[in-house]
Order: structure tokens, then C-alpha cells, then sequence
């Protein structure tokens, strides 16, 4: 549906979603993407105050694609700062609201992402997932999110947060649009070497058969999650998928090597806003460079990209990158062994996407930072080891508010997961918002 | 992670904090590394990798090209006579 | 004393390391500039084949192992001119490391490593203000060649980068001002503690500010005071050194792999590179397969690659006895002649086949082989070099002795070529007299043989 830019603006009004928004809204259809993914001339933050005014000069690979297919970007969706964050909370400018109950946070950190997608019919929204950002947000606003294998579409225009783990996905109401657009946005880009090694196909196309779900990945549910997904299990017995509960010791490890890689990473990609050449340039030059750098950084950044930063410059120093850094590389080639392990007798791996539903802000204010981060344990060995995973809604918890599960499958194999979305949709009863706008 | 390391990480990070700050992210910093100790019996790997797929040989041919006017790409910086305009040297 | 050497040499590619933006000289600042180059948010990097070639070659020229699997790291540190706050470098598994470099004087210098990287762009002071950065140079690529601390004195530190670059230069068509735009750091240490001076610009200047470091550090420690480990930088107007920051404030770089690029598989390619052999290796090779005397045989090359082609032709051709009388005599003699009137040596050869064919005499085929190089009729040369022969033999009648202590010593002719050239009041050029001196010599100790 193509919506005005009146009934735009006026969601937005209600749920912040969109950072910046167009002019115009002409187009065959109507898309939007997160805020880290440069667009030609829309100003593009990736959620951080050290980046307004900055006005790309080029589209995102992903952005041109579709903008090639005849679509339209109507907004840059509303995210954590640079991605660092479960619940889009950590966002320098507006943060968005869940359009099931807009006390609740739409997740993170592609949360504006999900909140288009679950507020605007026949939307998609372009997310992009470090360590979970594609299925958290997805699964909180009930709607179908999937984080391709790394490398399946290109990062040029992607504003950094870990290089190694960050990939681009569709999130849209629609199971359909998973496979639409992924296929649009996929291929080898020469401007982005880690694009150019992936295979022609997308794997086998039929919905997966064996399904093995990892004791680890069923401790530490909330009640409603677990009972959702109980169900979810019994459903998918009786569309003849079957599901087998295996040990995946590894993947307690993802967490921590996890956080010192995209840290370690982030840290790096990060140091280059230093208040010159774009994004905000308005400090005192005659400062030395190193205090006015100094200056524009500690002002400009908010508190999490800063301990994120601490963390990352730490991990990687002299003296600890050996126990922190180098560690974690080894300990991601562990993991992707242990996940082969699996996948050569599985076509998936499944869990919940999340462990809880969408929380209230005002509970969110009261988490420490590592509770955030461990809200992360059932994305994160997906993302850490790059093999492609999707969201599906699959319930919803006493107050209406949805609940997702996440299907895991091999490198280069979305194929499946497009499959089972799509036969998934037709047997589930989705519960749309209510949309006030 | 004490206090004088949490000091020396923000200074090679060029972040300056504030007493409250840095009271705050040596304790958070804190929980976050003993949580992290958890590496130190995980497992390790013989495979050599940067990215979690094998990227390999992508190069591209020495062929001078240009695709974006540095004009536009200048059109948002703080410049002089073409000069990105830095803070003092020294 | 003992001096280290980190030399970074720009790399001839035709465009930027990790962008396409051309490498020329630009127009204005700041106009040979992309996202990538200008590390703008979203931008990436794709390596130019080239570099690696390039770094390959300068691996083998220098003697290193070449690595089976090569990678790019990012290092971090915060300066204006570097529009990432991040270089990408290579630290874990460089293109080349364990090399060696053998100096004319025989001395051997031990290369640590080899590897590739790009150029910050260049910052400008106005004032003490502030500053103004022109990110052209930004993403030039650079070979880092870095050498044990083998090299014992400043003037060594010279010679050796002055062989060492005209050796590149010949490996990978370093343009001709790559003397100038040489970068080094140079280590120091009188005692033992060394001192790092950063981004010295030029042989010269590589020389100067060792020279001064050496005073200081010796002042220093005479003076019963201890050297500080630390990073100094060369004023050039003065000439001295100045410290910029004492060992514990040196950055962290917080090294990491650079993951947009992957890893590089580089055995195929480093086994499908040859590399032209170097002055300084080339020299060596001739004298030991042709059994020509070292001196010789460096005479050749310096002179001119073309000319070392030329003997190495003729030394095939018939043998290196024939090379050595006619491309170490005549040819020789004439070639800077022939190059200031800008002929070839294509005829030569053809000059030679007369005289091993008996079609032509000794002197025939010298005057002969001088009008071919220098475009001289021969019959100015006849007149000419007949005069010049005429003196010769007279002296050699008048000092018989002469060509029997040539036998035992060949500087014997330095009497021939020294009594000729003063009497001759410099009509003839020394190179001439030499060589009809050593022709006229030689041809009589043969006849009394």
C-alpha cells in the first residue's frame, strides 16, 4: 500500500520510526531502511549526534537495488547508535515505540526497522543485524525478519559497526518479502570484496524436514516465551517438520567473543569521528588535535557507543589482545565447527528469538549494561558465526504481545528458510496492531 | 579493570570522561570482563579466518577511475581554498 | 652504534591503493579524492592488484620469504591527515620477511620485513591555529621495508639507501625523483638505548639527522647522562632533531585483522612474478659467469643496463674474450658519447662479426665501432685517432719497458695514458686514451710473445 506523506509523517508522529523522511513519496512502492545504510542526499546518522548534517553523496548498494526496482525510500528508520543496542533505547535522536503498545521498545537495533514494517502494510524495511539487530526488533514487533549469510549482500554504504558480523536484511509483515527482497538486494558487489565469494544459488528450496533445537538455547525463557514456543513445536510436528532437542556446547561461548569482536571492531571503525569532513564539525580548531578530537567525541557520542568504545580499545590493546581478541577469533571458528557439526544432520537450528517479550521502558532504564548484553544470548551464535537466520512471529503473551522464534541454517542456505517462512505464514494467524495514525 | 587502566583506555580512545563516568564504566567495564573470563576455557581453532565465511583474492585491476565529483564530497566539510580545515598541530 | 632503517617507498601503481582515485599529480587539493580515501562513513576498501605484485617483487629483490597467505591489519591512531583514524597495514604475516641486501662494499644488511600500505594525506599549519589537510596523498600505496639494526654509521645508512633505491628503481619503475620522495625512520643507538627518528625525508637528510643524533646521544652519555627511549622528528631548516614523545606516551595501536578484505592466497602469484635482476646483483652474476673482473663487471652495469645487455650478447655470441676486448674497450669508451647524441649500439655487433671474420683489423674495427656509436666520419676519426696512436707508440719506443711491466702490472699503463694526455693538451678524451693505450700495449706484448 502506498501511503501519503501525510499518514507518514503523522505514524511517525506516533511511533518514531523514521529519523529522516522524504519529500516526496511518489515511486511503485514504498520502502524504508535503517539509519546506518547511506542514502544519497537524506541526511544519514546511524542513530549518533557526532554524524547530523551528514549528507551521504552515495546510495547504499542494498538502497540502490531496490531504488533500481522501481522502490521508493520514504524514511531512514530510528536505531540504536551505530547499532550498539537490544532495544533501539540507545538511539542519539528519537526512539522508536512498539506499535503493539508504544510503552514497550520495539527492540533493537534495527527497531524503527520493525516498527515500519509492523505499522505500514506491504512495507519493507531494510534492517541490519551486527549481533541480532535483524530478529530482536522483528520478533518484538511481530513481523518476519532475516539476516543473510554474511557476505550475500553487499556492505558498501553500510555505516560500520562490526565488519565481520554486520549484514543488511528485509524485514517486512509479509513472509514473502523475505525472499523478494533478499534475491534483490543479494549479489557479488565490487565494492565490497566480502560479497564477491558467495555461491549463484540460495540453496535448496523447500521448507526444512529435521529441525534441531539446542538445550542452551531453551534455558533462561520467560514463561510466555517458553509456552509459545511449545506450541510452535506441536505446529510444526504437524506440518511434518520434526524437531530434535541436541547439545550445542559452544555456544555459550558466542556471547562474550561476540562482544570483544564487534567491540574490538567497532572500536576501530569508530575512531574515525573525530569532528572533521562530516557529521558535526563545530568545535574550537585551535584546541591540539588531540584534545579537540577529544572533545567532539566525548560530547558527540552517547554512553553506550562510549563504553562500547572503552571495551573495544581495551580488548585489543597490547598485552590483552591476545587473551581477548585473538581468543574470540579462534573461539568463532569453534563455533561454526560445532554448527557444521549440526547442520550435517539438521537442516536448522531453532530457538526463540528472544527470551522475553518487548519490555517497558521504564524496565529497560533499570537494566545494567551486562543485562542487556546477555538479552542477546539466543542471536548471538547465529551472527558470530554468520550463517544466515530469520525471525518468524509464532505467539503472543497474555497482553497480546508477540513472540518470535529463529530458524538457523547453513551458509548460503536462505533458500530454506524462505520455504519454511512462507509455508509457516499460511498456517499461522498473525495478529495485526491496531494502527493509530 | 581499575581506574588507571579505565583512564589510559580513554585516552588512547581520545575519549575524555567525567569523575562520574569513570567511576561508573570501571565498574560496568568490570562485570563485562569477568563475564568475558568465560574465553579463557572456551576452545580454540586451527582455521585461519578474519570473516566468519572464507573471504579470499578479491582484488580489483590498477585502473584510475572516478565515480563521485569531490566537489559534492567536499560540499559538507569545513574547507578552505579546498583545504579540510583540522585542529591545531602542535 | 648501531642504526635501523624503516623505508617507506611509494609504489608506481596508477591508482590508489583501496580506491581507484588516479595517483598523478592533482590539480588542487583535494581533488583526487573518494569516500574511501576520505574515510567517509559507509565507504570500503578493495585492494589493487598491483600493490601485492609490487610488494612480491621488492620481497625478492631483498631476498625474503614470500608469504604463502598475506592479510591486511588496521592499526589506530588518532592524527588529521589520517581520515580513518585507522592505516591499513600489514602486522601478522607481512608480504615478505627474513630477507638480506648485499652492499657494493660486500657488507651484508639483514631486511626484517616487507610489507604494504597506505599513505596518510598531508597536513598543512596555518599559523599555530589550526591546520588544513589535503587528502590526495591519502591511499597512495607503500612498500615498509624494514632492516635489522645492522648498519654502523650515517654515511653507511646513506650508501645503503642509495643502493638499495636505485635497485627498486630498477625493479619497479620507481619514477625518477624517487630518491626525494623517500621516507625513513631511522633507529639510533650510541649506547643502549636507541632513539627513533620519524619521517625522515631524502638521503641527504637521512644522513644529517643521523649525523646529529649521534653527536647528541654521545654528548649525552660522555656526560655520564642516560639516552630515553623516545620519538624525535627531523627539523631540516636546522638540522637538528627534536623529541615529540617519550616511549611511555608512544599510542597504542590496538592492532586488529582488517575484516572487509579477507585473507590472500598469494603462492600462484608470487611464483608467476620474476623480477628484473638488480645493478647490484647483476654485476656480481656477470663477473662470476663470464670470469671478468669484478671492477669490470660494475663498470658495465653503471654504466648501463644496455651496455651490460650488449656484453652479455657479444659473450654468447663468441666468447667473453672478445666481449671483454671490444664492449669492456671501445664500446665503453664511446657509450656516453652515443647517448649524448642519441644514437643506438644496434650496429656493433655487426662490426665485431667483421673483425672475428678477419674482415677487418683491430684498429679498423675500433674507429669503425666509434663512428657507428658517436656518428663521427671516419675519416676524422682515422686522422684523429691516428695522431693519438702515432703519440703512443712513440712513447712505447722511446719507454720499451713499459709494455714488459704492464705484464706484471697493468697500472704500468697509467704512465702512457698520463705522459699522452699532457702532451695531447686534451684533445684526446681519457676514456679514448685508455683504451688505444691498452690496445697498443697489449698488441705488442702479444707480438713478443
Amino acid at each position: 500500500m502506498r501511503y501519503s506523506l501525510e499518514q507518514l509523517r503523522s505514524a511517525n508522529a506516533r511511533y518514531g520510526m523514521f529519523h529522516a523522511m522524504a519529500d516526496t513519496v511518489e515511486g511503485d512502492f514504498q520502502f524504508s531502511a535503517k539509519d546506518n545504510l547511506t542514502s544519497k542526499g537524506m541526511e544519514t546518522c546511524a542513530g549518533s549526534r557526532i554524524l547530523e548534517g551528514y549528507v551521504p553523496a552515495f546510495d547504499a548498494t542494498a538502497i540502490s537495488k531496490i531504488k533500481a526496482a522501481g522502490g521508493t525510500l520514504v524514511g531512514k528508520t530510528n536505531m540504536d547508535e551505530f547499532g550498539f543496542g537490544t532495544f533501539s533505547a540507545n538511539s542519539g535522536f528519537e526512539i522508536p515505540r512498539n506499535p503493539y503498545d508504544t510503552d514497550r521498545a520495539c527492540g533493537g537495533s534495527s527497531g524503527g526497522s520493525a516498527c515500519a514494517a509492523a505499522v505500514f502494510e506491504g512495507h519493507v524495511s531494510l534492517g541490519v543485524s551486527t549481533g541480532g539487530s535483524i530478529c530482536c526488533p522483528a520478533s518484538f514487533c511481530g513481523v518476519y525478519g532475516i539476516a543473510p549469510t554474511y557476505g550475500r549482500v553487499s556492505r558498501y554504504g553500510l555505516i560500520d559497526y562490526g565488519n565481520s558480523l554486520d549484514k543488511i536484511g528485509p524485514i517486512s509483515a509479509d513472509a514473502k518479502d523475505l525472499r523478494k527482497f533478499t534475491y534483490m538486494i543479494a549479489g557479488k558487489d565490487p565494492k565490497d570484496p566480502t560479497s564477491c565469494v558467495q555461491p549463484d544459488g540460495f540453496g535448496e528450496d523447500r521448507p526444512v524436514r529435521r529441525v534441531a533445537v539446542p538445550k542452551e538455547g531453551v534455558e533462561g525463557l520467560s514463561q510466555d516465551v517458553a509456552d509459545a514456543f511449545e506450541k510452535a513445536l506441536s505446529k510444526l510436528d504437524s506440518l511434518g517438520i520434526e524437531t530434535e532437542t541436541v547439545d550445542m556446547p559452544t555456544l555459550k561461548y558466542a556471547m562474550p567473543a561476540y562482544y570483544v569482536l564487534a567491540t574490538s571492531e567497532a572500536s576501530t571503525n569508530l575512531a574515525r569521528y573525530v569532528g572533521m569532513r562530516y557529521g558535526r564539525q563545530d568545535g574550537d580548531l585551535s584546541l591540539k588535535f588531540d584534545d579537540y578530537f577529544s572533545d567532539v567525541r566525548s560530547r558527540c557520542f552517547g554512553d553506550e557507543a562510549k563504553r562500547r568504545i572503552l571495551l573495544g580499545t581495551y580488548t585489543r590493546m597490547a598485552g590483552f589482545r591476545d587473551r581477548y581478541y585473538a581468543k574470540a577469533l579462534q573461539v568463532r571458528q569453534a563455533i561454526i565447527a560445532d554448527y557444521k557439526r549440526v547442520f550435517s544432520d539438521f537442516d536448522a537450528v531453532l530457538a526463540p528469538t528472544m527470551p522475553f517479550v518487548a519490555p517497558k521502558f521504564e524496565d529497560i532504564s533499570k537494566m545494567s549494561a551486562l543485562d542487556s548484553y546477555k538479552a542477546d544470548y539466543l542471536t548471538v551464535p547465529a551472527n558470530i558465526a554468520g550463517t544466515p537466520h530469520m525471525s518468524v512471529p509464532c505467539g503472543y503473551d497474555p497482553d497480546g504481545m508477540p513472540i518470535g522464534m529463529q530458524f538457523v541454517t547453513d551458509h548460503w542456505n536462505e533458500n530454506l528458510l524462505f520455504s519454511t517462512a512462507e509455508l509457516w505464514q499460511e498456517n499461522f494467524t498473525a495478529r495485526r496492531p491496531e494502527v493509530v495514525m | 579493570m581499575d581506574r588507571a587502566t579505565v583512564e589510559r583506555v580513554a585516552r588512547a580512545a581520545h575519549i575524555k570522561l567525567t569523575e562520574e563516568e569513570l567511576e561508573r564504566y570501571s565498574g560496568d567495564l568490570n562485570d563485562i570482563l569477568e563475564y568475558f573470563s568465560l574465553l579463557d576455557e572456551a576452545p580454540g581453532s586451527d582455521v585461519i579466518g578474519v570473516n566468519p565465511i572464507m573471504v579470499a583474492d578479491v582484488l580489483r585491476d590498477d585502473e584510475p577511475s572516478m565515480d563521485i565529483d569531490p566537489d559534492e564530497l567536499l560540499s559538507g566539510m569545513n574547507t578552505y581554498e579546498r583545504y579540510v580545515r583540522g585542529p591545531r598541530l602542535s | 652504534m648501531k642504526i635501523g632503517l624503516e623505508i617507506h617507498v611509494q609504489l608506481p601503481t596508477k591508482s590508489k591503493m583501496f580506491c581507484s582515485c588516479p595517483t598523478t599529480d592533482a590539480p588542487a587539493p583535494n581533488t583526487h579524492v573518494c569516500p574511501t580515501c576520505l574515510g567517509m562513513p559507509g565507504s570500503r576498501p578493495v585492494l589493487n592488484r598491483k600493490v601485492l605484485e609490487y610488494g612480491i617483487m621488492l620481497a625478492k629483490l631483498l631476498g625474503c620469504r614470500v608469504a604463502d597467505t598475506t592479510w591486511f591489519s588496521r592499526k589506530t591512531y588518532f592524527y588529521p591527515d589520517m581520515s580513518k583514524s585507522v592505516q591499513i597495514t600489514q602486522y601478522d604475516n607481512p608480504v615478505g620477511e627474513g630477507g638480506s641486501y648485499k652492499m657494493a662494499s660486500g657488507k651484508v644488511i639483514r631486511i626484517t620485513r616487507i610489507h604494504v600500505e597506505e599513505d596518510p594525506g598531508k597536513t598543512k599549519r596555518v599559523g599555530d591555529l589550526s591546520s588544513l589537510v589535503d587528502y590526495n596523498r591519502s591511499g597512495i600505496p607503500l612498500a615498509e621495508i624494514v632492516t635489522e639494526p645492522d648498519l654502523s654509521t650515517p654515511a653507511e645508512a646513506r650508501e645503503f639507501l642509495k643502493q638499495l633505491i636505485a635497485d627498486i628503481r630498477h625493479v619497479i619503475d620507481l619514477p625518477s625523483d624517487g630518491e626525494r620522495s623517500i621516507r625513513c625512520d631511522c633507529n639510533i643507538s650510541v649506547g643502549k638505548e636507541r632513539c627513533e627518528v620519524k619521517n625522515v625525508t631524502g638521503l641527504k637528510n637521512v644522513e644529517r639527522a643521523l649525523t646529529y643524533e649521534v653527536l647528541r646521544q654521545t654528548k649525552i652519555l660522555k656526560s655520564g647522562g642516560k639516552i630515553e627511549r623516545e620519538t624525535r622528528r627531523f627539523d631540516e631548516e636546522k638540522g637538528v632533531t627534536i623529541s615529540v614523545r617519550k616511549k611511555e606516551f608512544e599510542a597504542d595501536y590496538g592492532y586488529i585483522d582488517e575484516p572487509d578484505l579477507g585473507i590472500y592466497d598469494i603462492r600462484e602469484l608470487a611464483a608467476s612474478i620474476r623480477i628484473k635482476e638488480s645493478p647490484q646483483n647483476r654485476a656480481s652474476r656477470i663477473a662470476s659467469q663470464y670470469g671478468i673482473e669484478p671492477k669490470m663487471a660494475k663498470q658495465l652495469v653503471s654504466t648501463s643496463m644496455g651496455l651490460a645487455d650488449l656484453f652479455e650478447e657479444v659473450a654468447g655470441k663468441y666468447d667473453p674474450q672478445t666481449a671483454i676486448k671490444w664492449v669492456g674497450g671501445p664500446i665503453t669508451a664511446n657509450w656516453k658519447a652515443m647517448e649524448e647524441n642519441g644514437r643506438s649500439p644496434e650496429a656493433v655487433v655487426g662490426i665485431i662479426d667483421r673483425f672475428t671474420s678477419g674482415e677487418i683489423t683491430d684498429s679498423e674495427c675500433t674507429m669503425e665501432i666509434r663512428s657507428a656509436m658517436t656518428g663521427e666520419s671516419m675519416e676524422s676519426i682515422q686522422t684523429a685517432s691516428g695522431g693519438l696512436e702515432d703519440l703512443i707508440n712513440a712513447f712505447l719506443d722511446e719507454n720499451p719497458e713499459v709494455v714488459n711491466d704492464y705484464r706484471k702490472n697493468d697500472k704500468a699503463i697509467n704512465r702512457v695514458i698520463g705522459t699522452v694526455m699532457k702532451s695531447s693538451g686534451g684533445r684526446y678524451s681519457s676514456a679514448e686514451v685508455v683504451e688505444t693505450a691498452k690496445r697498443l700495449v697489449e698488441s705488442r706484448l702479444r707480438s713478443q710473445t
